[in-house]
């Protein structure tokens, strides 16, 4: 901290929240729903505001959540990624293999799959970005072939990993915290950084809000699109990683679904599927919110096909919302396409 | 041979139409009468109120005073649909075709319903009467096949061929020929002959003498929104018409201006070709400003796009201060000193829902990084110089760009390649859609910039402006420089006749 930062501050205070402030009625809107859903859960629901349950329902969002950081600059960019819950089965069924046929010690082995999810990424990105071709295109074929991938390395069986030093990182606490939610706390400051303060983030923003002004201001779209899906493709492995390891075993038959929970956290977070906008703090609120009305069902022994619907309802109410606020904030949104 | 008008049985009489814009009077009484069968050619400047003529006898607007009149019926209402109904049909600039749809589909877009059979669209059946549409102005295309198969004069056509299923008493053809390669000119003119000679009366919106003065009877020139004459075409040399549009021989030629003193060369362009451009050679100097000139589909936009490194060479090259560019994207190109502004700032100029501040730092992201972040205080104080420079009027500059005036999002875009550095400074219509004052604001920023040495290279369709501006003009026409010109030893007569006219070097008493 400088002189000039202090003497500036005002100035960058205002430039601060405006910038973030796009999205503060939905984010406070958002902030409301999860205050609220909060409060009745603790009230009629039995067991919610224990410990226990509130450290459960971290680890349980910590699983979607990673994944979501990077989804949530994906959408930003305009962009979809729909192969991640075939990217979890996929890392689970490679580090079965890898420590069980091939006696990787764990490490190596985690490394592998996680620097595997990256390449994975990298090339689905570059196929959007070089060849041109829509980013759900190409991640459902990747959702469709990482699966099989993983179902034929294992003969569909899962693959027993064994090693208690492992199972901390699914099971495990730290100071009282589950390890995968520290984890997820981990990626939303790095990516939250990443996505306000960097030049990467920036770009993504431009790119997603308008990709021929990105371009010709000198912004290389092609390779920031590629990394993007690397990122995320990285996520998922590490994902991955943690459930393989909460299950104590490399198992090709997880993570289904788990693309349309991620998406729903950074939907129901404000961001436009349009691309140019979109924040952490909104996905983190979005992805609580989910997780908190969940657990809440589960522990009033709502039937679970109900909880499917209150899901599918709640992300069509939160873009209604965010939409119509839009509307009436400002006169003129994007037009419809 | 010009038919006699006949008033009472006019194809179309507009008399006294007023019509006026937010701060412009776009039309102030205009009389406009055109005979069944008559090909008018109508012509003016940008801003001389043809668009809006256009805009009112197809309906899509109304009209503030004055009346119109087709075939003698008075028009009450102005719509589109109404327009139709009446019989007036336009092409606009724009192609508006359905690409995955057959020929046939296009041509009968949303009115499909005679060819339908129990709720079915019957392919045949619209095939048949599509096709009878082409065939009656003798056009050999396929109405089966897809319309994205087509070339661009074929789709032309195409949309001509909607327009004549409408059996329109009235054709407006805006600008038809202005993405056309010249062979295939020849069919829309033998098309447009067909048509007169079945007595439908076609508005032409053009500015390319050679194509007006083969087919064109008459020739209307509008300016300030007033008519000024219309006259038989072969009592129209295109000097004469240059004079009516211009309002004088020499009317808004510049006055005496100081030459600027130039530097060495900062962009060279030896042979440049693409697809769209053949064989471009000039150089720019550092310090000077030179103008690219041509009629609308000339060139000039393509020719800024090639230099950035947009489309494809085909043979050729270009220099920048003395250096082969290394790489040709427009990242490569900002790299090396080379700023665009391009042509339509929504589409590619501005993220228009960021900050101002963040759209003027865009090219140039890592002059505001500290310590691998975004700096919000450098960012902070790079806009507001750029702010104070361009005076850019603005609430904050943390308001997103959509909120601003198109003069002021324009003064961003430049503020945007200023921040980049460049010494080769490409603007593409720098002041299209810009009011009065930020266009000073503009030149006396390219001046200012020109004396500092950085080397502008300006495409307008103003040539006014141009003649303001630039030390230097390049005349362009179907992708090539035809012609050169010192503006302090030319005339705006001059230079728009050459425009008009095309290769030959066209002098005040005309045509060859």
């Amino acid at each position: 901290m400088t002189t000039g930062t202090m003497i500036a501050s005002t100035a960058d205070r205002a430039a601060a929240s405006r910038w973030f402030g796009r999205l503060e009625g939905e984010i406070a809107g958002l902030l409301a729903a999860l205050i609220l859903v909060s409060l009745l859960a603790a009230l009629f629901a039995p067991n919610f505001a224990t410990t226990g349950n509130l450290l459960d329902i971290l680890r349980q969002a910590a699983f979607t959540g990673i994944i979501a950081c990077g989804m949530t600059l994906i959408i930003v960019a305009g962009e979809i990624d729909v192969s991640v819950g075939s990217a979890i089965a996929f890392s689970s069924a490679l580090f079965g293999i890898l420590t069980a046929s091939f006696q990787l010690p764990l490490w190596a082995a985690a490394l592998g799959v996680v620097a595997f999810g990256m390449a994975a990424g990298a090339g689905a990105g570059a196929i959007r970005a070089y060849f041109n071709i829509p980013s759900f295109i190409v991640t459902l074929a990747m959702f469709s072939a990482l699966r099989g991938a993983a179902m034929l390395m294992t003969d569909a069986i899962p693959v027993p990993i064994l090693d208690e030093g492992f199972q901390v990182w699914g099971n495990g606490t730290v100071l009282g915290l589950p390890v995968p939610a520290l984890i997820l706390l981990a990626s939303v400051a790095v990516f939250s950084v990443l996505a306000a303060r960097t030049v990467f983030g920036r770009s993504v923003y431009a790119i997603g809000g308008n990709a021929d002004a990105a371009h010709l201001s000198g912004i290389p779209v092609k390779r920031i699109r590629t990394v993007l899906f690397a990122l995320t493709g990285g996520l998922a492995a590490i994902s991955g990683l943690l459930m393989t390891s909460r299950l104590g075993a490399g198992n090709p038959n997880i993570g289904f679904g788990v693309e349309f929970a991620v998406i729903t956290s950074v939907i129901v977070g404000g961001a436009s599927l349009f691309g140019g906008k979109g924040s952490m703090l909104g996905t983190v609120l979005g992805g609580l919110f989910i997780a908190v009305l969940n657990n809440a069902m589960v522990l009033l022994g709502i039937n679970a096909y109900a909880q499917d619907v209150a899901n599918g309802i709640v992300v069509l109410l939160a873009v209604l919302v965010s939409t119509r606020a839009a509307g009436w904030g400002r006169a003129r949104r994007r037009p419809s396409p | 041979m010009l038919p006699t008008v006949a008033r009472p049985d006019a194809a179309v009489d507009a008399t006294a139409l007023m019509k006026s814009y937010p701060g412009v009077q776009a039309l102030s009484g205009v009389d406009f009468t055109v005979a069944p069968g008559e090909v008018r050619a109508l012509l003016g400047k940008n801003g001389a109120g043809k668009s809006t003529l256009v805009r009112i006898l197809c309906g899509a607007e109304a009209p503030d005073a004055g009346t119109v009149r087709i075939a003698g019926r008075a028009v009450d209402t102005f719509t589109p649909r109404h327009a139709r109904a009446l019989g007036i049909a336009t092409v606009h600039q724009e192609l508006s075709l359905v690409p995955e749809l057959s020929v046939a589909d296009n041509i009968l877009l949303g009115r499909w319903r005679r060819s339908r059979r129990g709720g079915f669209i019957a392919r045949q059946a619209l095939e048949r009467e599509a096709g009878a549409v082409l065939a009656a102005f003798g056009v050999r295309i396929d109405p089966a096949v897809k319309a994205r198969t087509l070339s661009i004069a074929q789709q032309q056509l195409v949309e001509i061929a909607r327009g004549l299923s409408l059996q329109p008493r009235v054709l407006i053809l805006d600008e038809p020929t202005s993405s056309l390669p010249a062979s295939e000119v020849d069919i829309l003119l033998r098309t447009i002959r067909t048509l007169s000679d079945r007595g439908v009366a076609v508005i032409y919106v053009s500015h390319r003498m050679d194509e007006i003065q083969r087919i064109a009877h008459s020739v209307t020139v509008l300016r300030d929104g007033r008519h000024i004459e219309t006259r038989p075409i072969a009592h129209a040399p295109t000097a004469e018409i240059v004079r009516l549009m211009t309002g004088g021989p020499d009317a808004a030629a510049s006055g005496p201006r100081g030459t600027r003193p130039s530097g060495d060369i900062a962009l060279k362009v030896r042979g440049l070709t693409t697809a769209k451009l053949r064989g471009v050679t000039f150089d720019v100097r550092a310090g000077e400003i030179v103008g690219l000139a041509g009629l609308l589909g000339s060139g000039r936009t393509e020719l800024l796009r090639a230099i950035y490194g947009l489309d494809p060479i085909v043979a050729g090259g270009i220099e920048i201060l003395g250096r082969e560019p290394a790489g040709r994207s427009p990242r490569a190109m900002i790299r090396q000193g080379v700023g665009l502004a391009p042509e339509d700032r929504k589409k590619e100029g501005l993220v228009l829902d960021m900050s101002i501040a963040a759209n003027l730092v865009l090219a140039a992201m890592h002059k505001v990084v500290h310590r691998m972040m975004l700096s919000r205080r450098r960012q902070a104080q790079l806009s507001q110089q750029t702010v104070v420079r361009l005076s850019i009027k603005r609430a904050r500059s943390s308001d997103p760009v959509r909120s601003l005036s198109g003069g002021n999002q324009q003064k961003v875009v430049l503020g945007k390649c200023l921040n980049a550095d460049v010494k080769v400074f490409l603007l593409d219509e720098p002041t299209r859609g810009v009011d009065i004052d930020a266009k000073c604001q503009i030149y006396a920023l390219l001046d200012q910039l020109a004396a500092q040495g950085t080397a502008v290279l300006v495409a307008s369709s103003e040539v006014e402006e141009l003649m303001l501006l630039c030390d230097r003009l390049l005349l362009m026409k179907d992708g090539g420089i035809v012609a050169e010109r010192i503006v302090a030893q030319t005339s705006l007569a001059d230079v728009m006749a050459i425009a008009m006219d095309g290769a030959h070097e066209a002098g005040m008493d005309g045509r060859p």
